[in-house]
């Protein structure tokens, strides 16, 4: 018999307070639900609550304008959280600030406040907002504009952004006290035209950067290189701007926001506002098969537990990895909340691909309670108000800690009680993260990393801050002198040197062309052409070739559409509305080329042949058979070459087919292990299965380095190649991996069993110019290896399941033996 | 990280290779090539405090000096009655609009007038591109006195500006071809960017690509500077020709060239042709001169295309007299077929307006079968019938052939927008219609009992229907 929840929750945390709320009652029915059907409790793995939090209040500044004071306190706000007051303080006493506070915690208030005051002391003052999406912009404009309504229209606030009429610009650029815009039109419309903005430059006191958190990897690196730009042009005008900055939580909030800024920041983490009682309980989907390591689909479970919720009347937020699964779990839900006739629908989806009036007619409904259930992916998780909902249901690990107590953060914003929980798919990180629930409790959100001295972003920059501005001879940008890329950039013709600077000598218009969201802007559209032809939604680039390819299912709103024509050129998709019951995966391949090896270590029979000292590979004895270790830069090509059908609710799989669409390229920089031959041919098993055993040796290796370098699982790739002949050559034939492990292994036209000689196994960054995971990758090698052969020993499946080497069915038999006599090789 | 840039750099760049980039080693000039520079483009040295560039003048006998007629130069510096009501949302743009008294003086003095065409890197506008020659010209002893400035280098571009500057206090009123839109918005640009010169304040700006695209873009399709010159200035008569013109799309690689090192030959040849634009200029402000004084035009305009876009560019400037007899002298001159109607049309509107009604209504009358106006027409002549000449019987007659011309129309529709304006039409027509025959009924009593009977079926078919 199992425990009742109750009881549970006395075993592991504090005791369930008693049911004070209503939502709360409802809460814990469900809770007691999931708990009874768990019999062994190998479901419900961790139920962790938390108790509400006391608001703390401070007084308002006695620097405070009174007729801002006034303005606040006739919205209801007579008092500031300690976190509010504090950053006010900061911000007044001039210095640099990064606050870091969760969700709804009334952040905008401490950057508004202050730069509110400064604008009503002096007329002059000039503030620019950055924020990464045009609907964040958009809300805030409207909280902005309450204010200034209260404030009788003092100051000028507007958006200036893709959006904006032409003939407004001209009057922004002079009357806007606060300047509402994105990194993306900093980049391309506001500061290669600076000269229409002297008004802005020459004030500007103020620089706002919100949800500073999302600004890691290529965007992060982009983002710092366009903030060099703007501190160099407002450094023309004579300004040196203060930056206030606004993060969710992560491990390096002053970190991060000190390289962007490339100043010191004070940290402000201290958080004042209330917060709900909060339940967060990770939920492990039952085996179905335990000998092949099965478990019931999670994204059927996830759809379980939100109608579960949705049942008991709670306002319920589902969040998928990805739209496919947004789609499925939205059909499901709807299935199983049909819309009353009359009545408008009440479970939504909400994603990238919609319309923004749909969207905001989402979002309204949301707050106003009339839609009870939203479907969406990670474009809920920035500061979107939707109001407080009662439920969330995560389908799948975020990918980080960070993104996981965001995503939660979304239940019980402001007051009540919440409950979020956590399914696990199949993927090894969320089985990770579920078997080991002290893991993520006990750790610190995830690292951001940014490397904006990347060499390809560097130089597009520098191109632009060239075409700004001449560039003078001290010029830096962070710790990089910019003289030799200058004369580098000279011969290739983009720039002239001219008495001491270098002046921008090309006719085109650099900015346009380097997209800040790394690989391109473009976007398709898609068309339903079952009657008139109607424009159904957007889908960008990348995704595109994964979602809209001929013969694709589509799924939009719930729908299904079948889409007849991917037209390339002209960027659009034309899609007729089916009804089907199967539903369509991409299989896509990825080859990997060696551009340049940045360092090599080996450990070989003959330890003297060590050609980089800096492992212990001194140590090796005569037992270990040779293999070595490399980072460097590749470039990687990748193709979406075909799609599987499989069917809803059984996931079999009912057929696949061929496609030809254009191949991407990418150039990144990569780790790998070289495995050589003897260690190859040491191997007591059937060429299959040792290839078998290299996939899933790299399906684990993949896992265990998101978990070593706190990173999300997207941000990294994988490949098998074979080793190039000779380290500096470059005309090589590569062999490709499908990084759909179990698509490979099952897949109709890879020739037959074609063994690798030499294989090398990468791991790479999966964004142009790498992001800096290669070294510390190289640097951890030895800790890699270890912690992956522990994840497979440890693992109980008998031949493999998709927590260790990837799930048996798709291996050879043996493969997962084989997978630990490599890593039993490779630790020696 | 940056120790081995160099080898990654020029990976990179094999990579992504350059467009179209000049690939020459960067050499230095040579001291003397300075001079071999002067002499090639027939220049001397200009030194100011800011530093050197080079200045190369001359004087031409044509185009010969024009006497700006005041009529013209008051509808040159008019703004059209449409966009005035439009820039008045934002206040501050009309301002530079308007013209003021000191505008006016400055215009009507010749001696004021400040001719400018640029060449530059680029067209992308922005900070990054540079005029490296500007070209002034003005008038003087009866023909065009003309003043190039370029820099040899960017650092030359401070003292360029500096002179520029001084010109324009000279002469601050500024007469361009697209100059509004392109070249004196970059010259701004890069005062700006000295953070030393200020901008220099224009007393006015004629731009007259406006202007020659009212009048001529009609009859020629494309407004360039070059067209205009051969097939309205006659540019044979005035000895002028460009067989070896420059290309304005090789200008900017040209001056690239030459900095890197490369041939500063064909920069003589950018500068013919910037001279060549100059004269252009300010012959084809002679020309729209003499279009839009009253007292010369009847008889020296052949064109009647160039009489219907005078006569429009007139009457957006309020100018509705000489709208009027121009577009009546254009339908009389004969007009290709596809501007026939709409030439009717509109003296059909400035006929009305200035109160010759009868004029207006055969005018419609003659439109009434053409298939975009014929509504319109319809339209236009009801009320004519009505009030004018009172004959109601007429204005019925017309209000239902509208109303059928419309409906015809919106059955092959499918523009919501276009359907929703129809119906807003259809139902005016239907009040007027109805007053109509209230109106009838009321002043002809029983007599046209049985014509009555018949048009209310027939509007009762047609709005079953």
């Amino acid at each position: 018999m199992s425990d009742s929840l109750a009881v549970r929750l006395a075993k592991t945390t504090s005791p369930v307070p008693s049911a004070g709320s209503t939502s709360l009652a409802r809460v814990s029915q469900v809770l007691d639900t999931f708990a009874a059907r768990d019999s062994n409790g190998e479901v419900l793995t961790a139920v962790r609550h938390y108790p509400a939090r006391e608001a703390q209040w401070a007084e308002f500044p006695e620097w405070i304008h009174t007729d801002l004071r006034a303005a606040y306190s006739a919205k209801g706000i007579r008092q500031l959280y300690t976190h509010q007051a504090a950053a006010a303080e900061a911000v007044h006493a001039g210095k640099n600030v990064v606050i870091v506070t969760p969700t709804a915690s009334g952040k905008t208030l401490c950057y508004n406040l202050p730069i509110l005051n400064a604008i009503l002391g002096d007329t002059d003052t000039r503030a620019l907002y950055l924020f990464p999406t045009k609907a964040l912009a958009q809300d805030q404009l409207a909280e902005l504009y309450d204010l200034n309504q209260r404030l009788e229209n003092r100051f000028g606030v507007f958006t200036y952004d893709g959006d904006t009429p032409s003939d407004a610009r001209k009057s922004i650029r002079e009357k806007s006290h606060i300047v509402l815009t994105n990194p993306d039109m900093l980049h391309t419309g506001i500061l290669p035209h600076h000269t229409r903005w002297t008004r802005l430059f020459e004030n500007l006191r103020y620089i706002v950067v919100d949800e500073l958190h999302n600004y890691r990897g290529v965007f992060g690196s982009h983002l710092c290189n366009v903030l060099r730009r703007l501190r160099r042009i407002a450094k023309f005008y004579g300004r040196e701007p203060q930056f206030i900055c606004c993060s969710a939580t992560i491990a390096n909030p002053g970190d991060l926001a000190s390289r962007l800024i490339e100043d010191n920041v004070e940290v402000l983490a201290e958080n004042g506002a209330p917060a709900a009682e909060k339940t967060l309980v990770f939920y492990y989907p039952p085996v179905v098969n335990r000998a092949l390591g099965i478990r019931r689909s999670y994204i059927n479970e996830a759809s379980r537990v939100s109608q579960e919720f949705l049942k008991h009347d709670l306002q319920t937020m589902v969040f998928a990895n990805s739209r496919l699964h947004t789609e499925i779990i939205l059909t499901y839900l709807q299935q199983a909340n049909p819309q009353l006739p009359g009545r408008a629908e009440t479970i939504r989806g909400y994603r990238g691909g919609y319309l923004p009036n749909e969207r905001r007619e989402i979002e309204r409904g949301l707050r106003e309670g009339r839609i009870r259930g939203v479907v969406t992916t990670s474009a809920m998780e920035l500061g979107i108000d939707v109001g407080s909902l009662d439920t969330v249901v995560m389908a799948g690990y975020p990918g980080t800690i960070a993104a996981t107590w965001q995503r939660a953060g979304r239940a019980g914003r402001r007051s009540g009680s919440s409950c979020a929980v956590l399914v696990a798919s199949s993927s090894p990180l969320d089985q990770f993260i579920v078997r080991h629930p002290d893991y993520f409790f006990g750790n610190t959100p995830e690292h951001a990393f940014i490397q904006p001295d990347n060499l390809e972003i560097l130089i597009n920059h520098l191109k632009c801050a060239a075409f700004e501005l001449p560039i003078g001879p001290q010029e830096r940008f962070g710790d990089v002198d910019l003289r030799d890329l200058c004369a580098r950039l000279a011969e290739a013709g983009y720039l002239h040197l001219a008495g001491e600077n270098y002046h921008w000598t090309n006719e085109a218009y650099p900015a346009d062309s380097i997209s800040l969201r790394s690989v391109t802007s473009d976007n398709f559209v898609i068309i339903d052409i079952t009657g008139q032809p109607l424009v159904i939604g957007e889908v960008d680039f990348p995704s595109a070739l994964t979602t809209v390819h001929e013969k694709a299912i589509y799924l939009h709103g719930g729908q299904q559409y079948h889409v007849e024509h991917l037209d390339f050129k002209e960027r659009k998709a034309s899609v007729k509305q089916v009804e089907v019951d199967y539903y369509t995966d991409a299989i896509r391949y990825t080859q990997v080329r060696v551009l340049e090896v940045a360092a090599t270590a080996t450990k070989s029979e003959d330890s003297s042949s060590c050609d980089l000292a800096d492992m212990e590979s001194s140590s090796a004895g005569p037992l270990h058979l040779a293999h070595a270790w490399s980072h460097g830069d590749v470039l990687v090509r990748s193709q979406v070459v075909g799609f599987k059908k499989i069917k809803f609710f059984t996931n079999e799989n009912v057929g696949a087919g061929q496609l030809e669409l254009p191949e991407n390229e990418m150039h990144t920089t990569s780790y790998w292990i070289t495995l050589e031959r003897p260690l190859l041919e040491s191997l007591p098993y059937a060429i299959s299965e040792r290839q078998s055993g290299m996939f899933g040796l790299l399906h684990a290796l993949e896992s265990v380095a998101t978990l070593l370098l706190m990173c999300d699982a997207r941000d990294l790739g994988t490949a098998i190649g074979e080793r190039p002949p000779a380290p500096d050559a470059d005309e090589i034939v590569v062999l490709s991996e499908a990084k759909d492990l179990r698509a490979n292994a099952r897949n109709p036209w890879m020739s037959g069993e074609k063994e690798f000689f030499e294989p090398n196994l990468y791991l790479f960054d999966a964004y142009p110019g790498g992001i800096g995971f290669s070294e510390p990758l190289y640097r951890a090698h030895e800790l890699l290896v270890h912690k992956t052969r522990e994840l497979i020993r440890a693992c109980p499946c008998e031949q493999g399941c998709p927590s260790c080497v990837g799930p048996a069915g798709d291996l050879a038999p043996r493969a997962k033996e084989a997978a630990l006599a490599i890593l039993d090789r490779l630790c020696g | 990280m940056m120790a081995n840039a160099g080898d990654k750099f020029s990976r990179l760049a094999a990579l992504k290779p350059a467009r179209g980039a000049a690939q020459r080693p960067a050499t230095l000039r040579a001291p003397d090539e300075t001079d071999a520079l002067s002499r090639l483009l027939g220049a001397r040295i200009a030194r100011n405090h800011c530093g050197e560039h080079l200045a190369i003048r001359n004087w031409f006998a044509t185009p010969e000096f024009c006497e700006p007629s005041p009529v013209a130069l008051d509808l040159l510096t008019k703004v059209p009655a449409r966009q005035a009501s439009a820039s008045g949302r934002y206040k501050n743009r009309g301002r530079d609009e308007s013209i003021s008294r000191r505008t006016r003086a400055a215009v009507q003095n010749p001696e004021k007038w400040l001719f400018l065409d640029t060449e530059t890197t680029g067209l992308a506008g922005g900070t990054g591109t540079y005029a490296f020659l500007v070209g002034l010209a003005w008038w003087d002893a009866g023909g065009l006195q003309v003043e190039q400035l370029f820099m040899r280098d960017f650092s030359e571009e401070h003292s360029l500006l500096h002179e520029l500057s001084a010109r324009l206090a000279e002469r601050p009123v500024l007469v361009t071809f697209n100059g509004k839109s392109f070249d004196w918005p970059l010259l701004e640009n890069r005062f700006t960017m000295t953070r030393a010169i200020r901008v220099p304040s224009l007393a006015a700006h004629l731009d007259l690509l406006h202007p020659a695209r009212a009048l001529w873009k009609l009859r020629l399709g494309s407004v360039r500077l070059v067209e205009l010159e051969r097939h309205v200035l006659d540019a044979a008569r005035l000895g002028w020709h460009r067989e070896d013109d420059v290309s304005s799309a090789l200008i900017p690689q040209y001056y690239f060239d030459y900095l890197r090192g490369g041939s500063a030959k064909p920069l003589a040849g950018v500068v013919k042709h910037n001279q060549m634009d100059l004269r252009g200029l300010a012959a084809l402000f002679g020309k729209i001169n003499s279009l839009l004084d009253e007292r010369e035009t009847s008889h020296q305009l052949a064109d009647s295309l160039d009489l219907f876009g005078l006569s429009r560019y007139l009457n957006r400037r309020g100018e509705q007299e000489r709208a009027h007899s121009m577009c009546a002298q254009a339908l009389g001159a004969g007009l290709p077929a596809e501007f026939r109607s709409q030439a009717t049309r509109e003296l059909a509107v400035m006929a009305k307006r200035r109160g010759d009604v009868e004029r207006a209504a055969a005018l419609w009358l003659e439109l009434v079968h053409d298939p975009l106006d014929g509504v319109a027409a319809c339209e236009h002549l009801a009320i004519y019938y009505e009030r004018n000449a009172r004959d109601l019987q007429r204005a019925v007659e017309f209000a239902q052939l509208a109303l059928a011309k419309l409906q015809r129309q919106c059955a092959h529709s499918r523009d919501p927008y276009a359907t929703a304006r129809a119906a807003r039409a259809e139902k005016k027509l239907l009040c007027r219609l109805e007053r109509l025959w209230h109106r009838m009924e009321r002043s002809a009593g029983r007599a046209h009992a049985p014509l009555l009977a018949h048009s209310a079926a027939a509007v009762a078919s047609s709005r079953s229907r």
